[in-house]
């Protein structure tokens, strides 16, 4: 990177961090350092939201996903609007007028302190085991640019969101959020407009537009229904709903960020930008990487987009072979997609269609030489199943964005990051405060001595997240990881909540074994069978349901008589 | 340790209701989703 990129990441990370520090005086009380004496606006929550959901893997990842796989993840956030309708309707007045610190807290008014308990330290687990993952993704932009150790990357984020984050509470997450948000936005157009604007001069948007959906990378949605696909329509109406309402109702992460609404109403409004907005932006996220993917039909990709990945093949016996062929299967998609644009131009149907399959041939055999370098890494003392879509993006931007551009878009992925960590932390530190420490270890202490508790509990977790964060390597695609690791536990917590807001009846126990149920369940599937892990929420919800309905009605004399 | 505050309920800013906010967001889930049918199948 220039000195100019170097001072525009500084003076942007520096910016944001104490512009968050700025906006958070006076967090010296646990209501006003947990949920920011309940005060904040709907627009703070709204982008704080969005930037704790947002990590670096969003960015890092879609954009490479879109590039190997097409649009077709963006199928994953159409369950998010009807979620946001039903939390609107339901969790967020509940949770306000419960007056809670945290979703859990609310278990316990329902049911009992075992329910509660149980939640919390599923919880803990799930976005523990994130909470090094989102660390994780700028060590990859950093090692992919300077050849830092990941681990030095790591540690000086970490310290960093440690820092605002114990000093400034929810309210230095929001407000440095807010700021993300926009630098994140601004970022991302200004990729966008300059990848057009690297497209030959032959290729204009239109065409751009055809060689990408003729390569399927335009192939937003899939109808048809298929259990083993991730991606299709109904798996996201279906799935994605499920795992949203988990996600925006269960996970403190985000319900922390609603909960500091200064009105029932803001809190709404927040969720329901986040419907309306999420979407959109997701689908510009991957269309970046379909124009990327553009941009590489004409300009030779590395044939592995990690450097140094890259550079260990080149010492295989095999590495000519497979380079030659990598390149000869470049030179013939490119010149299959001049072909093809000149036979569209031309409005020559028959030509069009013996020149896609020319092109998607082509294209499949470049593929193919990328599949043997991939190969070549395990040969070569590497990863086995090595896969360096979560590089596609970074490399592209550190070899063709122009000066200023890459500090401004690398400075994006460490916005980006510290949002999603300092929104996990913060929350993990709330968790353990509220619900283990302060219900079962250290009851009726004062205000000051609980503000101090959240403090540690902050610094404690954050370094966790750093310790953890090495894990992400062993995990391929990030934001499928992610979301993965998410759906193992969100249809439990899902479950409990629908049982807390729609079944009266059952109690306690029944939730409890509930949940314990759909964790066994949702772990064998995971465990034993192919399904795709968004479906994991639905089955986790669905067993929690059914076991504390059946456990209510066959352990309770009183129900049992009236049936 | 002191508790949380009572946070008011009010009505939406736009649409009345927040029944027909709800509404409408469904509305433009449908809008997008076809939106994103035509995409595809324009450039399959």
């Amino acid at each position: 990177m220039s000195t100019i990129d170097w001072v525009v990441l500084f003076a942007t990370l520096a910016s944001i961090v104490a512009y968050g520090l700025y906006r958070s005086r006076g967090s010296n009380t646990v209501d006003r350092f947990l949920l920011a004496g309940k005060t904040m606006p709907w627009y703070a929550m709204a982008l704080s939201i969005m930037a704790t959901q947002a990590s670096a893997v969003t960015f890092i990842s879609t954009t490479g996903q879109s590039y190997v796989d097409g649009m077709r993840f963006v199928q994953f956030y159409f369950g998010l609007p009807i979620a946001m309708v039903l939390l609107c309707a339901t969790v967020v007045p509940a949770f306000h007028r419960a007056k809670v610190f945290t979703a859990y807290e609310y278990l316990e008014q329902r049911f009992d302190s075992k329910t509660r308990v149980l939640a919390s330290i599923i919880f803990l687990c799930q976005r523990g085991l994130s909470a090094g993952l989102t660390l994780y993704a700028p060590a990859i932009v950093l090692s992919a640019i300077l050849g830092w150790p990941d681990r030095v990357t790591i540690l000086l984020m970490g310290i960093t969101v440690i820092t605002y984050t114990s000093l400034g509470g929810v309210k230095a997450v929001t407000w440095s959020d807010v700021q993300q948000m926009c630098i994140i936005f601004f970022g991302l157009i200004a990729a966008l407009l300059v990848v057009i604007h690297l497209l030959p001069q032959s290729v204009s948007f239109p065409d751009a537009l055809y060689l990408a959906g003729a390569a399927g990378r335009l192939n937003a949605v899939t109808t048809r229904f298929d259990w083993n696909d991730r991606f299709t329509l109904w798996s996201g109406m279906i799935g994605g709903m499920f795992l949203f309402l988990s996600y925006f109702g269960c996970d403190q992460s985000q319900v922390q960020r609603y909960l500091t609404g200064s009105s029932i109403a803001q809190s709404r409004l927040s969720l329901l930008f986040n419907a309306v907005a999420k979407i959109p932006m997701q689908f510009f996220i991957l269309f970046i990487g379909a124009m990327v993917f553009v941009f590489h039909v004409f300009v030779q990709p590395p044939i592995l987009f990690e450097e140094s990945e890259a550079a260990r093949i080149q010492a295989s016996g095999q590495y000519g072979a497979v380079h030659e062929h990598y390149a000869q299967a470049f030179d013939r998609r490119r010149q299959a997609a001049q072909d093809l644009v000149a036979a569209h131009h031309a409005h020559d149907a028959a030509a069009e269609r013996q020149r896609v399959e020319q092109y998607r041939a082509a294209q499949h055999d470049l593929d193919g030489a990328r599949d043997e370098a991939a190969k070549l890494v395990a040969g070569t003392g590497g990863d086995t199943g090595y896969d360096d879509t979560n590089f596609i993006f970074l490399s592209f931007v550190t070899r063709y964005l122009p000066v200023g551009l890459v500090g401004l878009i690398i400075a994006v992925m460490f916005a980006a990051t510290m949002s999603a960590s300092a929104g996990e932390i913060n929350s993990l530190a709330t968790v353990t405060m509220v619900d283990l420490y302060r219900r079962h270890f250290r009851r009726g202490a004062t205000d000051h001595h609980y503000l101090l508790a959240s403090r540690w509990a902050t610094i404690f977790w954050g370094a966790y997240a750093i310790a953890s964060a090495g894990l992400g390597r062993k995990l391929g695609s990030l934001i499928v990881a992610v979301n993965m690791m998410g759906s193992l536990f969100y249809g439990s917590l899902l479950g409990v909540f629908v049982l807390a807001f729609f079944f009266r009846s059952v109690r306690g126990t029944g939730a409890f074994v509930g949940m314990l149920a759909g964790e066994a369940v949702v772990f064998s599937a995971w465990h034993f069978t192919n399904i795709s892990f968004l479906w994991f929420n639905v089955i986790g919800c669905a067993v929690v349901i059914v076991t504390a309905v059946a456990t209510t009605h066959w352990f309770t004399p009183g129900q049992r008589a009236r049936t | 340790m002191p508790g949380l505050r009572e946070v008011p309920d009010e009505p939406p800013p736009f649409l009345g209701t927040w029944q027909n906010v709800y509404g409408a967001v469904l509305i433009y889930l449908l809008l997008i989703i076809s939106a994103a049918y035509a995409f595809t199948r324009a450039f399959e």
